[in-house]
């Protein structure tokens, strides 16, 4: 067993301490510099190299001094230094330190008393403890409280030792009777802990004989007391009903610290409805009182608890919840809304929406910078609500219209994107909202947003007057054809000039765009220089239409999106328009629009020139219009709609597919426990048993928590450090921990040959550090002996462990032998983990990370999702893009993969791949992280792995 | 509710410091706080990061994160306010707030934490607190470090003439004088010489050197006493000084001079010792002896009246030989009906309520024998007065320090009640540290300044109805009126307020009375004017 340390102090290897000097200085009288040279000898004792001789001179020299910093550091020394020798026996020359710690005892300075005190608190071994017994008790009548309450502590740890029952027989009537008489809080506080620790029933009959006065206990004692209740509780059930009233009474505690621990407590001690609402108030109550941003995240996340186990008391709470919304900060707000979201009833709903509403209604005033964001996430809030209760819709929609043209791009297009759903969804709300579309269309500032508009006026102008007025309005939008006029060019020509520079500025700050399916695109610039800048709009044009600025600005994509919408209302004015008469009128504005706009695309007005894609749809449409045919006209009137209604559906289908697996991971496994509902309270049995969790909370924090079972894991990683005909054999297992490497090696002496000063000396390679330096053995002939080394890890990186062994024989003690052992690889596999993130999130660290590594593919492996699935399963990842959208034979497949550390690294994969003419797959690997370690390791490991085959 | 470590580290997770309260493997440790700068993010709002297995809380401090890493399930608002108070402490014990100055402080931030957290818990303290814990300036150890000094300067200038003594001896012994004290002397310089051993270690400088130096002291007192061969209880005869006084000399005169200059109380041939108020018995030489003793217990108000009076009474009874153990005892008391007596379980209450006589319940008992110079005796009855009455006072001490210019004049006065006639009375009365004793004047009896515990006493051998009433004056620097109190007050007196008297020896058995012989005297244990 590793031992456990206690204090870490950095230590500059740059300026190493020798121990001559530091020895010099000990003996010295200056105080100055006999505490520096104190440091100097703990920072070496800390960082491995115990200079035995020091301890000796220590003990000579220092011991006896009177100065308190000294003394003090001296306590951190003795903390520090192995007390017991490889077998665990106390060394002799410890007896030494028993004298002065008695006499720091007994010291008339009160705060040596303490320190000492404190100091046994940490002090494993009973032998040297015992003489000071008396001592430590008598200072329990010390007239300082700050003696008394660390004797206290002294004294239960001392009790908690292996033997301490018999050194201190009848401490817990000590401490019981020195309770009753004590005034100080802190030394209540740990006399009280002792005897929750020590001696429970004491503790608890304590608790009872003073139950009336526990409101006016001090807040640390009463955070004991609610300790005490819980442990109590979860080993006797049946008393619970006693400790509840208790609970109650704190949780008017003047202490907030208090309250929140009694709401912890009541929720972990009782499922009674009464139990669980008086801890959500209270939580509900801290979310609104405290003004920490912390505390109300983790409050949060304590609700978002209860609300697994019993959502349907928080229901009741909703609208307590929302008002969290208050805080300006974004994290609190979203965590707020996913749990009230979560709670939405159809009891409840119009109330949330309502406040929802409000809310979005506020970002309209207020000038945070924030509100975007906020309004964003209020948007998807109504979003979700009003795709489960689809009644609500007809109140939000017309709202939220208002924000189409809102300058924060991202809630403009959630609002684009609901309005597209609901206008599908929701027949009946259909009129209302294509007139309110085309009433607020010329707002539309941002191109996306008005494709989105566009499209949905295309598709849901059924009737005439909606059809006319369609036309009409991007008619308006558009302004006075043609875009520029001949005489315009001149002065167009400065237009461009300016234009030019804003496109290159920011074209040159454009990365490339990948696609949801993670391959790369080639985007026209335009699309994303009309978010930032409605620059263009000048003069006269400016008091024109939206569309008209932006395509002026160059926005080719949206001139496509323009003809293609004309296009679907012209041929629909053919069908609910009787005059002839007038659909040739709206055909021909129509097709003047799209010459002018490909006019346009081809004038030197324009910094670039049309792409091509653009081109072929504008073309597209104009030969459509001028050659109309069924077939086309049932493609364009209603296909287009049938896929949109399809892919709604499949999202749908997604969404119960999703919650569907949900619900499976939350049932039983066939081994749980069978609770008999009749005989005992079901949840509040579950409730006490999940209170181990947290008494493992502490071992799983302090890294005692061990996980067995993977011991057939264990031998896979036995290595063979050196050869079988080597004098010494040597093997390894290497178990890697979340932060650190164990070695197990195992060394055998093969010769006939006493081995001394045996030494497995190690190095390492990458972000690997050895803790221990190596200690010498000696090797009896044929026997063997058990190495453990520890190795620190910082980094997902592969290392390499490289050593050799050391040693000499009896018959020649000169000579040393060295035996060269074998490389150990530490894989970044053991790293990293499967791990799943957000497109969006995705993409924003993908355009972030600093490092990538380009893998050419190449691989024996013919097909393309088995070349995939052969690189997930190689590099232990987690495919983001879902399996639909891999479906079917097209000879190309794209697809993201992502991982995180244990170190909370993240690690992104791009595999692009397409099948070549001869069968044969090729394309590119590409890994991106914030570090070079990760970039490389993974590329190494994917060029090593990728070659795969049967 | 429970802190796994707090840490100072830089934004790369060097570990600058970190003080662990739970036990944890160093490569735990090392492992969660070089993974903390990456999992904490840039632009939150909040300064917290949770883990699948802790949770760290953490505050910026320039370029560097103080930080706690505690469980999961530890209550964040205790946390919260701790971190908060080690974010006030950092810079408080910090050099500066950067890597170089966090690691040249780095243990006292340890001492500092330490004090905020106690094992993982936190402790109710300020920064003030803290400050003042890690200070450490004890009042107490001052206290005792100052009696430790005096009291081994006092010893090194024991031992200094004492060696001086005998080496002088050792002259003298070489010139062949006085061969019989030559055991004595060789015992004694034996004696020093080890406890010279022991000073050299004692003045080495542990605290308990000087304690066992203090042993010495006081060892070779009584050594001296033993020397002489004088029984020791026999106090009565003035003890001869130190030991080590048989050359006497000239030098030891000096060294006995100093001695007294330094305030040590050192017993000359001065008769009646001063301060010695408590005159012990005389031998006793009568078969039956009664000891009638009155203690005086009062606390006078130092502008008049009385805090507390209290007279405490015994009647004890001693008898030398067993066959006069069969006695009863006559009393008379004095009528005083403030006064209630109390005898001793085994009387004859009866017998005493109607007659005023002492005698055992069963009659046939004999009182228990004492050896002479036992000075306890056999109680028989006790009695106690209390009062608040001023004019029972036997002596009243006025004092009135009054401040002029550059000096204070003390004008002290006692009036002594007509009822008692007191004896060997002395006045003391503290003083600020003076460095030459005070300027006394109008003196009636004679004083005595006591440099070491800074007292002056002022003695009277006899208070009787030609001097009622005295006064005295002395002069000191200016001094807080409030340093002069409070004055204690010794005497005795023959006459008690009980005024109990024995009248007769009544013999159980027939035969002449015994012949006895009464005791009287009034006793001060506590007096005092505060």
């Amino acid at each position: 067993m590793e031992k456990s340390c206690t204090l870490l102090v950095h230590f500059d290897k740059g300026t190493p301490a020798l121990a001559n000097e530091i020895k010099e200085a000990l003996e010295g009288n200056d105080v100055e510099a006999k505490i520096e040279a104190l440091k100097k000898a703990i920072m070496l004792l800390l960082n491995g190299d115990t200079i035995p001789q020091l301890f000796i001179t220590i003990i000579r020299y220092v011991l006896p001094s009177e100065d308190h910093t000294v003394q003090k550091l001296l306590l951190l020394y003795l903390e520090i230094i192995d007390k017991t020798d490889s077998k665990g026996k106390v060394l002799p020359e410890m007896i030494l330190i028993c004298q002065n710690l008695r006499n720091n005892l007994q010291s008339p300075n009160e705060y040596i008393r303490g320190v000492t005190l404190r100091f046994l608190c940490r002090l494993n071994e009973s032998e040297i403890i015992e003489p000071l017994i008396p001592s430590i008790l008598a200072n329990l009548e010390h007239r300082h409280p700050f003696v008394r309450r660390n004797a206290v502590s002294a004294i239960m740890y001392v009790y908690k030792l292996p033997q301490g029952e018999q050194l201190l027989v009848d401490a817990p009537e000590i401490i019981d009777r020195f309770l009753a008489s004590e005034q100080d809080p802190s030394s209540k506080r740990n006399a009280f802990l002792m005897l929750f620790n020590c001696a429970q029933d004491r503790a608890v009959s304590y608790l009872f004989t003073h139950i009336d006065r526990i409101i006016d206990w001090g807040e640390q004692l009463q955070m004991v007391v609610l300790e005490l209740i819980r442990k109590v509780c979860r080993v006797n059930k049946g008393e619970k009903g006693k400790y509840i009233k208790i609970i109650i009474s704190l949780l008017n505690a003047q202490s907030s610290a208090v309250v929140y621990e009694c709401a912890n407590t009541l929720v972990s001690l009782s499922s009674a409805p009464t139990a669980i609402r008086a801890a959500a108030n209270t939580y509900c109550q801290l979310l609104l009182s405290q003004s920490d941003n912390n505390v109300k995240l983790i409050v949060l996340d304590r609700i978002n608890e209860l609300k697994t186990s019993h959502r349907e008391i928080l229901v009741e709470l909703v609208m307590d919840v929302l008002r969290a919304l208050s805080s300006p900060n974004l994290d609190i707000r979203r965590k707020t809304l996913d749990i009230v979201l979560d709670l939405i009833t159809p009891g409840n709903i119009d109330e949330v929406v309502m406040m929802l509403k409000k809310e979005v209604v506020k970002t309209q005033s207020g000038e945070l910078e924030k509100n975007g964001e906020y309004r964003q996430m209020l948007v998807q809030a109504i979003y979700s609500c009003a795709v489960k209760f689809p009644e609500v819709a007809s109140t939000v929609v017309h709202p939220l219209m208002d924000f189409l043209g809102d300058t924060n791009v991202a809630s403009a297009m959630d609002v684009a994107i609901f309005v597209r759903e609901i206008i599908e969804t929701n027949p009946r709300l259909r009129v209302s909202i294509i007139t309110r579309l085309l009433d607020t269309f010329y707002q539309i500032r941002t191109s996306r947003v008005c494709t989105y508009a566009l499209w949905i006026m295309g598709e849901y102008c059924l009737s005439l007057s909606e059809v006319e007025s369609g036309i009409a309005t991007i008619k308006q939008c558009l302004g006075e054809l043609p875009f520029y006029t001949a005489s315009e060019e001149s002065e167009a020509q400065d237009v461009s000039k300016n234009s030019k520079v804003v496109n290159s500025a920011t074209v040159s700050s454009r990365r490339p765009v990948i696609l949801a399916d993670g391959t790369y695109a080639t985007q026209s610039a335009a699309l994303e220089t009309a978010m930032s800048a409605p620059v263009l709009v000048q003069g006269s044009l400016a008091s024109v239409g939206n569309l008209r600025s932006l395509i002026l600005s160059g926005d080719f994509f949206l001139e496509s999106v323009v003809a293609c919408t004309l296009t679907k209302l012209v041929l629909r004015l053919e069908e609910v328009q009787p005059s002839k008469v007038e659909v040739n009128k709206a055909t021909t504005q129509s097709l003047l629009i799209m010459v002018s706009m490909l006019q346009l695309g081809q004038s030197s007005v324009l910094p670039h020139p049309i792409d091509n894609d653009s081109q072929d749809r504008i073309v597209l449409c104009i030969r459509l219009l001028c050659n109309k045919g069924e077939e086309v006209k049932r493609i364009w009137l209603q296909s287009c709609r049938e896929s949109f209604v399809k892919m709604l559906e499949d999202k749908k289908h997604r969404e119960i597919e999703e919650s569907r697996a949900m619900a499976q991971i939350s049932n039983a496994q066939p081994d749980d426990l069978i609770d008999f509902y009749h005989l005992k309270s079901r949840k509040g049995m579950s409730q006490l048993e999940l209170e181990d969790e947290v008494q493992d909370d502490l071992k799983r924090a302090t890294g005692e928590f061990v996980k067995d079972g993977d011991d057939k894991n264990k031998l896979n990683r036995i290595l063979q450090l050196t050869g079988f005909s080597d004098p010494v054999y040597a093997e390894a297992y290497v178990t890697v921990n979340h932060y650190d490497i164990v070695l197990d090696v195992t060394v055998i002496n093969r010769t006939k040959e006493t081995l001394q000063n045996l030494c497995l000396e190690l190095a390492t390679m990458g972000d690997l550090k050895l803790v221990e330096r190596p200690q010498n053995y000696t090797l009896a002939p044929e026997s063997t002996k058990q190495i453990k080394a520890n190795i620190k890890v910082s980094s997902t990186e592969t290392g390499v462990i490289f050593g050799n062994i050391v040693y000499e024989t009896s018959s020649n003690v000169l000579e040393r032998t060295v035996i060269v052992l074998n490389d150990i690889h530490i894989d970044i596999m053991d790293y990293i983990s499967p791990s799943s993130c957000a497109d969006v999130q995705f993409r924003t660290m993908w355009a972030e990370f600093e490092w990538e590594n380009k893998v050419a593919v190449s691989t024996v492996i013919k097909d393309e999702k088995e070349f995939l699935n052969h690189i997930v399963k190689a590099t232990n990842m987690k495919c983001l893009t879902p399996p639909s959208a891999m479906e079917g034979e097209c000879g190309v497949l794209a697809a993201n993969l992502y991982a995180k550390s244990v170190f909370g690294e993240d690690a992104l994969v791009n595999v692009s791949v397409e099948k070549q003419a001869d069968g044969k797959l090729s394309g590119y690997i590409r890994i991106r992280s914030k570090t070079q370690g990760i970039a490389l390791s993974l590329g190494d490991k994917i060029t090593l792995k990728q070659k795969g085959g049967p | 509710m429970v802190v796994l470590a707090a840490s100072v580290i830089n934004k790369s997770g060097k570990v600058l410091v970190s003080r662990q309260f739970m036990d944890m493997t160093r490569t735990r440790i090392e492992g969660l706080l070089a993974a903390f700068p990456k999992l904490v993010g840039t632009g939150k709002q909040h300064t917290y990061v949770e883990t699948d297995m802790v949770r760290y809380v953490y505050q910026p401090i320039e370029a560097l994160y103080l930080l706690l890493v505690t469980t999961k399930q530890s209550n964040i608002l205790e946390d919260l306010e701790t971190l908060r108070l080690l974010s006030k402490l950092v810079p408080e014990y910090a050099f500066s707030l950067d890597e170089d100055g966090i690691c040249r402080t780095a243990f006292e931030l340890i001492f500092a934490f330490d004090e905020v957290i106690s094992l993982g818990h936190k402790e109710n303290v300020t920064v003030a607190q803290v400050k003042q814990y890690c200070e450490m300036e004890s009042h107490e150890e001052k206290l005792h470090k100052l009696v430790m000094q005096s009291k081994i300067n006092e010893t090194k200038d024991v031992m200094k003439r004492k060696a001086s003594e005998i080496d002088k001896s050792k002259i003298d012994r070489s010139r062949g004088e006085k061969g019989g004290f030559g055991p004595i002397q060789s015992m004694g310089s034996g004696r020093i010489e080890s406890a010279f051993s022991d000073m050299s270690i004692s003045s080495s400088g542990s605290g308990f050197g000087s304690g066992s130096g203090l042993g010495v002291t006081t060892d070779f007192d009584s050594f001296s006493t033993k020397a002489k061969g004088r029984p020791p209880s026999s106090a009565t005869a003035p003890p001869k000084g130190l030991g080590m006084q048989l050359g006497k000399s000239q030098r030891t005169n000096q060294f006995l001079e100093s001695l007294k200059a330094e305030g040590e109380v050192i017993l000359e041939d001065v008769q009646p010792k001063v301060g010695q108020s408590k005159s012990v018995a005389p031998p006793l030489t009568d078969p039956v002896t009664l000891n009638v003793e009155e203690k005086l217990n009062v606390t006078l108000k130092r502008d008049g009246g009385v805090s507390n009076f209290d007279v405490q009474g015994t009647l004890s009874l001693q008898i030398l030989n067993q066959e006069d153990g069969h006695i009863q005892v006559q009393i008379e008391t004095g009528g005083n009906p403030g006064i209630l007596f109390k005898t001793h379980p085994n009387m004859n209450k009866e017998l005493f309520s109607n007659e005023n006589i002492l005698g055992l319940k069963d009659p046939n008992r004999p009182f228990p024998t004492g050896q002479a110079g036992d000075a306890a005796g056999v109680g028989l009855l006790k009695w106690r007065m209390q009062s608040q009455d001023e004019s029972l006072v036997p002596l009243q001490i006025n004092c009135w320090p009054s401040v002029s210019g550059n000096e204070t004049y003390v004008n002290i006065e006692y009036d002594a009640s007509p009822m008692f006639d007191l004896r060997n009375v002395v006045i003391s009365v503290p003083l600020p540290a003076l460095r030459e004793a005070p300027n006394v004047k109008d003196i009636h009896g004679e004083w005595r300044y006591d440099a070491r515990n800074s007292i002056l006493e002022w003695s009277i051998l006899l208070i009787d109805n030609s001097n009622r009433s005295g006064s005295m004056e002395f002069v000191v620097p200016p001094a807080d009126s409030s340093v002069f109190f409070p004055i204690s007050v010794r005497f005795s007196a023959t006459s008690t307020f009980s005024d109990l008297k024995v009248v007769n020896i009544l013999p159980l058995k027939g035969g002449a009375p015994p012949k006895f012989a009464q005791r009287t005297q009034l006793l001060t244990e506590n007096y005092q004017v505060v």
